[in-house]
């Protein structure tokens, strides 16, 4: 029996072997990082989870008086630590609408696709079948066009060059955004946030199933309107200010 | 820091103290994912084992060793990407593309041929899976057998006797090839 056919032998060899094989990673403190942006984020989510069951309990019975304390809480703000913001992302959640800053890769390049279950609706229509109250800013006038998406979850109002969306964003969340430096910029006049870049913008659909095709959207003004989500997109902020304070 | 304090700390929700564990095992954990098959994933596959274990944290046992534990859940997640992708030779593809950064020329791509290395990885990739499993963990990531069996999920009889015949099988390959 030669040595190379003593089992401890080619164990050794293998051994060996295996420490020739390179297998590439990252940096372990990016890793570090990574890791607890995404637990950050969670972490998030659980809470977020949990305050619309106290929020519900207290729903049934009166929407109004519940809605008056709720309307200030939706804004969390993750990733303020150095660390999280190196990792990738600044995380803001603001009435179902989901902004990943520092972490966009290049602009999406899809064309707009329509929503789930999207269709043409009158107005009226609209009000009655959405799952909200459906806001109007005075501003504006009566749209030119609206869709009803997604089981009456989101409505779009449609006017020459300015889209406005209103869904449901208290419970989950609706938009995601993808965008890079800078953070947006938060808007007193009616409590709401402004991103001036284009970005890119998903659905997030109501039955799970992962965002939507991403498309770039233009200027955007987010805020909530009682206990509804409002994206508008299209004027500059000034003009987005006047129109988002004429909702009614 | 210890493994047993930074688990303590991190269960009471100190993100700090997980960070310390994430990278300490990150290399060891991307190894693993490698070898066992995530090729280009590992990275995902390892940030998302990451992610579990954390989730998880409150089902380690105390006392016992993170590495392994850790590792399952690394094994575990490349098992299913692997399954998802329909590509369970994938280990095969890895360890052969090892290979493929030394040309010719290279002296070293010379050196590892006269060491009979190129022949031997050949065998192991040719091992039937469950073989080739108990062989990276034992030997190319040198797990004990009680630490190979925690992280395949089998036990240390199943450990043993895997290795055994993939030793067999290996000698055998190499020694005809002589």
């Amino acid at each position: 029996m030669s040595d190379d056919d003593r089992p401890e032998s080619l164990e050794a060899r293998l051994r060996a072997l295996g420490a020739d094989l390179a297998a590439p990673a990252p940096p372990p403190a990016d890793v570090a990082r990574a890791v607890r942006a995404r637990l950050e984020d969670e972490g998030a989510e659980d809470e977020r989870a949990r305050r619309p069951d106290r929020r519900r309990a207290g729903w049934r019975p009166s929407p109004r008086v519940a809605a008056a304390s709720v309307a200030v809480l939706m804004a969390v703000l993750l990733g303020a630590t150095p660390q999280g913001r190196a990792a990738v992302v600044s995380v803001l959640r603001f009435a179902g609408v989901e902004v990943h800053v520092g972490g966009a890769g290049p602009l999406p390049t899809g064309v707009p696709s329509p929503l789930p279950g999207e269709r043409r609706v009158t107005l009226e229509e609209a009000r009655r079948t959405a799952r909200f109250p459906l806001a109007v800013p005075s501003a504006l006038g009566d749209p030119a066009d609206v869709r009803l998406a997604d089981g009456g979850r989101v409505v779009t109002l449609l006017w020459p060059g300015v889209r406005l969306d209103e869904f449901d964003g208290t419970l989950s969340v609706v938009w995601r955004k993808e965008l890079g430096e800078p953070f947006p910029e938060q808007v007193d006049a009616v409590r709401g946030w402004w991103i001036q870049q284009p970005h890119g913008v998903s659905y997030v659909p109501s039955g799970g199933g992962g965002p939507h095709e991403e498309r770039v959207a233009g200027p955007t003004l987010i805020w909530q309107h009682r206990l509804v989500g409002m994206r508008l997109e299209g004027p500059d902020r000034a003009e987005a200010v006047r129109i988002a304070s004429s909702a009614r | 820091m210890d493994d047993d304090e930074a688990v303590t700390r991190a269960l009471a929700g100190d993100l700090d103290a997980y960070e310390v564990l994430v990278a300490r095992y990150s290399a060891v954990a991307h190894r693993t994912a490698s070898l066992l098959g995530a090729a280009d994933e590992a990275e995902d596959v390892v940030q998302e084992a990451f992610v579990k274990a954390f989730r998880h944290l409150k089902g380690f046992r105390r006392g016992s060793s993170f590495r392994p534990w850790l590792l399952r859940i690394v094994a575990n997640e490349t098992h299913d990407l692997t399954r998802s992708r329909g590509r369970r030779s994938d280990l095969a593809v890895r360890l052969g593309r090892e290979r493929e950064p030394y040309g010719p020329e290279d002296p070293q791509s010379a050196a590892v041929d006269a060491d009979g290395r190129s022949r031997l990885l050949e065998a192991v990739r040719a091992l039937p899976h469950g073989e080739r499993e108990a062989v990276v963990c034992r030997y190319f990531l040198q797990l004990s057998e009680a630490e190979t069996a925690e992280v395949l999920g089998v036990r240390l009889g199943t450990v043993k006797s895997r290795t055994f015949r993939a030793l067999r099988r290996l000698r055998e390959e190499v020694g005809r090839e002589r």
